[in-house]
């Protein structure tokens, strides 16, 4: 029996992919995982059923982390589409795209504790308005330099010829700028989810624990050393960024053909 | 006169790109702008169409001032160096643009795009995408698409520079067709002389800011900076 070389590498590949997720799921569903058992001893889905029903606080975390999240890409993508365009074609293009790079230069966690002081003067801090805005810090300048590169001098001459043919910029933006970008959007608006819904430093930080993002709740089971909730957090945390991939792929992949 | 620039001046910080152009213009006649690149001549269209601001002068267009007129309420278009149609629309749904904008019906749209895809033998095309056509194809649409719109003036900036030489003569061709057609008072940029002399019932060549205009193709031919002269003294010396 002979194996080629590049499916042997492929099958390694996907088994590495597949096996921490494997994992996870069968974490979630077992009632007791002990060493030196290599499968869990029981299998079930009651630990699932809990978690929504009883006081667990998954489902609510659940709930804030998909508004979060949701919250944040639409607002970074279309303010980071306008303030983009703005950028790209004034005279000091680089001295503002360099302000952009700013929070990138500092981790989140550096960044929230040199912010948490606003954002306590503001009332902000440990509200969901407050955590919504800490990560707005990270993924609006990020939105931003992604789509720098959009506005071209294509783009101004697909603006002017509208406006020559007796349109008006909302209408070029309508008919011709947003059609033009929308792969660019969709990738945008699915980066800045998952920006948001991994998100950890900024929000444990100006959060204070109040707002319990999924990732504040990984961490809380860690700590509490419980692990098959920890590990259905993880599914949680895990499975809907896998299934915008899926989505984000498809789509991108379709308006390319 | 249709068109009457009168002094029109432009700078970009130090830089003066127009100094003092002024230009008369029939109706129905082309006006063929010779110049080497970065002399101005695209700047001067930009200023006529209003998508740029001339620092002074001004601009009558069938005796209105239209100086200090919006894009869009000029009624002029612009064509550019490329087809630049609309990348998410079909043949037809370009040449249509301009109609949507001025809410015609459903129908009027229909019968005057056909009409119109068929006068620049496009009628195989209608449905096609803009990546699926040849450059020269591409600019008959967007010729279409300006004409449509039945523009007073047609601004044109060097539509045919991108074109390999067969597509280029063919777009000539159609172009002087067109414009003999719908009776087109346009003003044409280039820097190919030859296509400058075809193109242009007047002439003109511009030189650092400063727009030079002849009376006739002769008087065009016989001054020794249009270049036409020594383009004589090389063929007739092969």
């Amino acid at each position: 029996m002979t194996f080629k070389p590049r499916y042997v590498s492929i099958a390694v590949i996907t088994l590495a992919c597949i096996t921490p997720v494997l994992v996870l799921v069968l974490l979630s569903l077992s009632q007791s995982w002990v060493y030196p058992k290599v499968i869990p001893g029981r299998l079930s889905v009651s630990q699932w059923r809990e978690a929504f029903r009883q006081n667990t606080g998954i489902a609510n975390s659940l709930y804030i982390t998909l508004l979060l999240a949701a919250a944040v890409a639409v607002i970074s993508t279309t303010s980071g589409f306008i303030c983009s365009k703005w950028i790209a074609y004034h005279k000091h293009k680089k001295r503002l795209l360099l302000l952009a790079y700013l929070p990138f230069v500092l981790s989140p966690v550096i960044l929230a504790v040199c912010l948490k002081f606003y954002f306590i003067k503001l009332n902000l801090a440990g509200t969901f308005v407050g955590v919504l805005l800490a990560q707005l810090v990270i993924a609006f300048p990020y939105s931003t330099i992604f789509f720098t590169g959009f506005w071209n001098r294509q783009m101004l001459q697909y603006e002017q010829l509208v406006k020559t043919l007796g349109g008006s910029q909302g209408y070029a933006f309508k008919m011709v700028i947003v059609p033009a970008a929308k792969p660019l959007l969709l990738i945008c608006f699915f980066q800045c989810f998952l920006i948001a819904w991994f998100e950890y430093g900024l929000t444990s930080v100006i959060g204070y624990g109040k707002v319990p993002t999924l990732t504040i709740k990984v961490y809380q089971f860690v700590t509490e050393a419980n692990i098959y909730y920890a590990a259905l957090s993880c599914c949680l945390l895990v499975l809907p960024p896998i299934l915008l991939l899926w989505i984000n792929k498809r789509i991108i992949f379709r308006q390319v053909k | 006169m249709f068109l009457h620039l009168q002094h029109i001046q432009k700078g970009y910080g130090t830089q003066q790109v127009l100094n003092n152009v002024t230009v008369q213009l029939p109706a129905q006649q082309t006006l063929s702008i010779l110049g080497r690149s970065g002399c101005g001549k695209s700047t001067l269209l930009k200023i006529i169409a209003g998508i740029e601001m001339a620092d002074s002068g001004s601009i009558y267009l069938n005796t209105k001032d239209i100086t200090h007129l919006k894009p869009a309420e000029r009624n002029i278009v612009y064509l550019f160096q490329e087809a630049l149609l609309f990348p998410n629309m079909n043949v037809f749904e370009n040449i249509s643009f301009g109609l949507r904008i001025r809410k015609k019906s459903e129908q009027e749209i229909k019968k005057q795009v056909n009409e119109m895809v068929e006068s620049l033998s496009l009628g195989d095309h209608i449905s096609k995408m803009p990546h699926q056509l040849s450059g020269g194809q591409k600019q008959r649409v967007a010729f279409g698409r300006a004409l449509i719109i039945q523009p007073p003036l047609i601004l044109l900036d060097e539509p045919f520079s991108n074109l390999d030489v067969e597509a280029r003569t063919n777009m000539q061709g159609l172009y002087k067709q067109v414009a003999k057609q719908y009776r087109l008072t346009a003003l044409f940029v280039t820097h190919d002389l030859k296509e400058a002399l075809i193109m242009g019932d007047q002439m003109s060549y511009m030189q650092q800011g400063q727009l030079q205009l002849y009376q006739n193709k002769q008087d065009f031919m016989n001054d020794e900076k249009t270049g036409v002269k020594n383009e004589l003294v090389f063929w007739n010396g092969l």
